[in-house]
């Protein structure tokens, strides 16, 4: 496998009881790359995230990440998570910590650092994510938006090979939405590796390398933003792109 | 003679009794002590089997919270003292033994208590600590515990209150706590009255004293935003 390969997805299926929801998943993520997934409601966006990093087992199919088989059944999957970053749609921050030890928590438990040591990258990130001087609050005196990008500077503290978004824009209000976008997008432009599901059009348009449209549990499209976003050769990618677009219309009136 | 004079003689005999009764209260305070402390020992870990066990953990403990809050404590008090431990081949004498019921059955309720706190805290932050690597043991300790602890507080202070007022069942076995003096104090007098007005006094004592020393911990152990919601 070439070096510049982070991640490597074939064939990833999985089932719910009788409701299969991943079908047969296939793709690569390469060093540096913004991978964006979107598709309708249902379709198996964070089921497959979930599989990516084994919170969900997948059924069949396998995964690499940066050359090491991680669905082999001897990896240590803590180690695994370690180098995979999750943003989840919900921000998910442990109330009972401040920002600061909630980006600091995962470096002194999980990779043992010295508190002093694990506190001045803490204070790094949250400087990254432009929120240095709201580093001893708790999550519940903290906005949606500034509570996701606590949540980003959590992610990124672990220096991962990979990070994750799960929609981590949907559960804003509107105007919250561009400081988190700022952020992800300035990550981006860094050459910071990254999946993210989402359905901000810009987003992906800006920094996205390639869009993966899935549909019930397949990706049934792929291709350069631009081109899948307003060239789409599927019908079920066409009516989707419609939808969106008549949403987005709708909100800016 | 006059109702004057009698309930003067009753004070002063009941006067001479009174530190009798009152070193009823260490004896009541270490039942209560001993009963929470193993009740927490027992209760804490079968919540944490209850929500993140395995199936068959989760049915035992289900069984165990469900025996012990649905029989007795006097029939507990009596199975374990003139049943079960000396089946075992243990002769436990009444106090440790009154300990060992009040936390096997404390464990059960404080079980429930816990799970409560546990499960409304939600699955979000379990997996997200999960995601930085943390194992399974990791995630509970440095991040759920210490909120359903918080959360668990007022429950965990109404115990107290339950489990201090329920000792005096232990009167049965014979511990020396208060109101098994009490009843001596009664025998040897003949006169009820004053003696019981002075047990339940104090443990309405007790109670108040209790709950308001914990509740100034809890104070100090909020967090902004978090518990002050609830
Ligand atoms: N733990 C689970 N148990 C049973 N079914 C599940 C579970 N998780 C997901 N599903 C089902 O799998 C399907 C795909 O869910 P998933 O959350 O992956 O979709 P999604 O593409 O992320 O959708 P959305 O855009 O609404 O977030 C849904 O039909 C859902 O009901
Ligand atoms: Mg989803």
């Amino acid at each position: 496998m070439p070096d510049d390969i982070v991640l490597k997805v074939e064939d990833l299926h999985k089932s719910y009881g009788n409701i299969t929801v991943l079908k047969g998943v296939s793709f690569e993520v390469r060093r540096g790359e913004t991978k964006i997934i979107c598709g309708p409601s249902g379709s198996g966006k964070s089921t497959l995230l979930r599989c990516l990093n084994l919170i969900t087992r997948p059924d069949k199919g396998r995964i690499w990440l940066e050359g090491e088989e991680i669905t082999n059944r001897n990896v240590n999957i803590n180690k695994v998570r370690q180098k995979i970053g999750f943003v989840f749609q919900e921000f998910n921050l442990f109330n009972h910590l401040t920002a600061l030890r909630n980006v600091s928590i995962g470096l002194e438990v999980v990779k043992r650092l010295k508190k002093e040591e694990a506190r001045k990258i803490a204070l790094e990130m949250l400087r990254k994510v432009g929120l240095e001087e709201h580093a001893y609050k708790y999550p519940a005196e903290l906005s949606g938006g500034q509570k996701q990008r606590v949540a980003i500077a959590r992610a990124l503290a672990m220096n991962p090979a990979i990070i994750f978004y799960d929609e981590p824009t949907s559960a804003l209000d509107p105007q919250l939405i561009g400081e988190v976008l700022e952020v992800m997008k300035a990550l981006a432009r860094e050459k910071v590796t990254s999946i993210v599901v989402t359905h901000e059009m810009g987003f992906a348009q800006s920094v996205g390398d390639e869009i993966l449209f899935m549909y019930d549990g397949k990706i049934i499209e792929r291709g350069p933003p631009l081109e899948v976003i307003q060239n789409p050769k599927c019908e079920q990618t066409k009516r989707f792109f419609q939808k969106i677009h008549e949403l987005y219309a709708r909100q800016e009136r | 003679m006059s109702v004057y004079s009698k309930l003067l003689r009753l004070m002063v005999t009941v006067w001479d009794y009174l530190p009798y009764i009152l070193e009823g209260v260490w004896w009541t305070l270490g039942l209560v002590a001993g009963g929470l402390a193993l009740g927490f020992i027992i209760g804490l870990p079968l919540s944490i089997a209850q929500v993140y066990g395995h199936r068959i953990l989760k049915a035992i403990v289900e069984v165990y919270a469900w025996f012990f809050r649905s029989v007795p404590l006097l029939v507990l008090l009596f199975l374990f003292y003139w049943g079960i431990f000396p089946a075992l081949g243990y002769k436990l004498d009444p106090l440790t033994c009154s300990i060992l019921v009040l936390g096997f059955r404390s464990g059960g309720y404080q079980s429930q208590i816990f799970r409560g706190a546990i499960q409304s805290i939600g699955e979000g932050q379990y997996i997200a600590a999960r995601t930085l690597g943390m194992s399974k043991l990791q995630g509970i300790y440095h991040i759920i515990l210490p909120q359903a602890l918080r959360i668990a507080f007022p429950g965990w202070v109404n115990e107290y209150a339950i489990i201090l007022k329920d000792s005096a069942i232990c009167f049965v076995l014979g511990v020396m706590e208060i109101l098994t003096r009490t009843r001596y104090v009664v025998m040897a007098t003949l006169e009820p009255l004053l003696p019981y007005f002075i047990a339940g006094g104090l443990f309405i004592i007790l109670t108040y004293g209790g709950t308001k020393l914990v509740n100034i911990v809890y104070e100090k152990t909020k967090i902004p935003g978090l518990i002050g919601r609830i």
